[in-house]
């Protein structure tokens, strides 16, 4: 198998002398691996996307990809890496089929056969149906698809996904996470997946990079970063602010860790169901009365609540 | 994947290399036309406003045209035609670069870089089809001047050099349209670029032949492109082949054309360069 590789080394990206959008990352993605790179909007994700697929040029630093060096090999990067930006890039007076089978013939198909690519891809995005309508009346999880399967028309050896399900219905992002899956598993893709969504990595990576400010704060596989922070949390939701952090206060004696996180106070301990009755009376006998309580098993919302010291969903969910 | 796309996809070919350069304009070239045709509000109404403007022209001051030589056998409308293609030439070069606008706002260009396209490709093929474009409009508007009575004193071999001139011409301002579309990324912007050249139009013997003009206008008519555009277009039509005249014609839009394909291949490599 051809080198899949993705290499970066000490990758800084800086616009002017303010602004700091990549910070010294390094990140090695092995042959066939999906690593998702989650991180709130503005985190340097996109960023760090756009300079691996030729797109932008860093500060300092170098990257490879499939062995190629972006900044001077740039033609071989585009040759073997598949890109599908967060902004679909796809021209609305044009049918899919036209679409598909100009790009296959930009890479150096003969008429026939990229006509075949296109077909081929129009029934693997399930688009056959809809291809003699024009892209600008499909709704926003069709041109995704499409623009996913204009990145497969060379079958590229990296495949490069930012934010691939952003502004997507359930539905139409579980047919995204199937289809990237199987890239990876029958063709042996590599995919470098950007993504602000957790449950999107949890689902689809085998390493996790977290981006916050431009910086990697932590890396490895959903399961090592659920363990490292490992306990199960009672989650104490209140009407503000003030009284979750009074809450806090009072409890974190008792537990292992005690986090504020707007109006919820986060109690990570073993056993946390077992504490429920103690920690109740004792916010009875404060006063202090929660609007909800849950118990949560480790999710990688606190992990990145525990390296970022903010919750990621409600960043997410900000972006709308 | 599905049974059928499974099926598809047996002994498919990997294209792993880059169509020639003469293939990607080609593709290039068909993509712009393809999208072009489907936006005819785009491609009509400078054919409508050059006819309309034919009519008027004709029809006003054709009646007073007794004073102008070398008329042949044709009325004022032999005159007045060629002002009426070129203003089709300035309306219609702006239509490739609101395609190449269109395509930078909603990220198709970008798509099309990430492939293995030959830069100059890309900014050709869309010139071309702006040329094609060009072309057409300059035939829609001399086919109408004929069923109105026009007489061409070259022939059929005539038409085809006006029509060519005009393509010529358009292409120099389409250079300007498409510098603007990749300096701005805008299509408003594009729009106003468009309507620069405007009065050119009328710094030239729009109305009468040089010789009749005076004073600053015919300093600015002289030094006008458009004037050697006109000129060799009326000698066309209405005299007979005239060398002098119809080289100095070409040499004025070969001129224009090649000031203004530099400077759109630098707002190219501006566009492109990455940052």
């Amino acid at each position: 198998m051809s080198n899949r590789e993705i290499i970066v080394e000490n990758l800084v990206k800086k616009y002017g002398s303010e602004v700091t959008a990549v910070n010294d990352i390094s990140l090695h993605v092995q042959s066939g691996q999906i690593y998702g790179f989650l991180g709130p909007n503005g985190a340097g994700k996109s960023t760090t996307i756009k300079i691996l697929t030729t797109l932008g040029l860093p500060t300092s630093g170098t990257a490879r990809v499939g062995g190629y060096d972006v900044i001077t090999q740039s033609n071989d990067v585009r040759r073997i890496a598949g890109v599908a930006l967060q902004d679909i890039g796809i021209d609305p007076l044009m049918k899919p089929g036209e679409l598909l089978a100009l790009q296959a013939r930009l890479f150096g198909a003969n008429r026939s056969d990229a006509k075949a690519r296109a077909n081929y891809l129009l029934h693997l995005v399930q688009l056959a149906d809809d291809a003699n309508r024009r892209v600008g009346t499909y709704s926003g999880g069709m041109k995704r698809r499409l623009d996913l399967a204009m990145a497969l028309v060379h079958d590229p050896d990296v495949l490069f996904l930012d934010e691939p399900t952003t502004g997507l219905d359930p539905a139409s992002r579980r047919d995204i996470w199937r289809e990237v899956r199987r890239l990876n598993q029958e063709m042996g893709m590599t995919i470098f997946l950007t993504t602000q969504y957790l449950e999107e990595a949890d689902e689809l990576a085998d390493t996790i990079g977290i981006i916050a400010d431009g910086k990697i704060v932590t890396t490895g596989s959903p399961a090592q970063l659920k363990a490292a922070v490992g306990k199960e949390s009672l989650n104490l939701a209140f009407a503000e602010k003030s009284l979750a952090e009074r809450a806090s206060q009072l409890l974190a004696p008792e537990v292992d860790r005690a986090q504020v996180d707007r109006d919820t106070v986060r109690l990570y301990m073993p056993e946390a169901a077992r504490a429920i009755p103690g920690v109740v009376d004792r916010l009875q006998q404060a006063n202090l009365e929660p609007i909800s309580l849950t118990l949560t098993q480790p999710t990688l919302d606190d992990v990145f609540l525990q390296v970022t010291g903010q919750a990621l969903e409600s960043n997410a969910a900000q972006a709308f | 994947m599905t049974v059928q796309a499974a099926q598809l996809r047996q002994e498919l070919p990997r294209p792993m290399g880059r169509a020639s350069f003469w293939t990607q304009i080609g593709l290039i070239t068909w993509q712009n036309l393809v999208t072009i045709f489907r936006r005819p509000e785009a491609v009509l109404p400078p054919i409508g406003i050059s006819l309309f403007f034919l009519l008027i022209y004709d029809s006003t001051l054709g009646g007073a045209a007794s004073f102008i030589p070398n008329l042949g056998s044709n009325s004022y409308l032999g005159f007045i035609l060629p002002l009426s293609i070129v203003s089709s030439s300035l309306s219609g070069a702006g239509i490739a670069a609101q395609n190449l606008v269109r395509n930078i706002e909603d990220g198709y260009f970008d798509k099309l870089l990430l492939t293995p396209v030959y830069r100059s490709a890309l900014l050709t093929g869309t010139i071309l089809s702006g040329g094609f474009i060009l072309g057409l409009q300059a035939t829609v508007v001399v086919g109408v001047a004929l069923l109105m009575g026009l007489q061409v004193a070259t022939g059929v071999l005539g038409v085809l050099a006006v029509i060519g001139l005009a393509v010529l011409l358009g292409l120099g301002f389409a250079g300007f349209t498409m510098s603007a579309a990749l300096g701005s990324g805008n299509a408003a912007v594009v729009q106003s670029a468009s309507f620069i050249f405007f009065p050119l139009t009328f710094l030239a013997p729009t109305f009468v032949p040089l010789e009749l003009l005076d004073g600053w206008l015919k300093t600015a008519a002289q030094i006008n492109p458009i004037t050697y555009v006109l000129e060799a277009m009326r000698a066309v039509l209405n005299s007979g082949w005239d060398g002098p005249v119809l080289l100095r014609g070409v040499a004025a839009c070969v001129i224009l054309g090649s000031l203004m394909y530099i400077l759109t291949l630098r707002a190219l490599r501006i566009r492109t360069t990455r940052k």
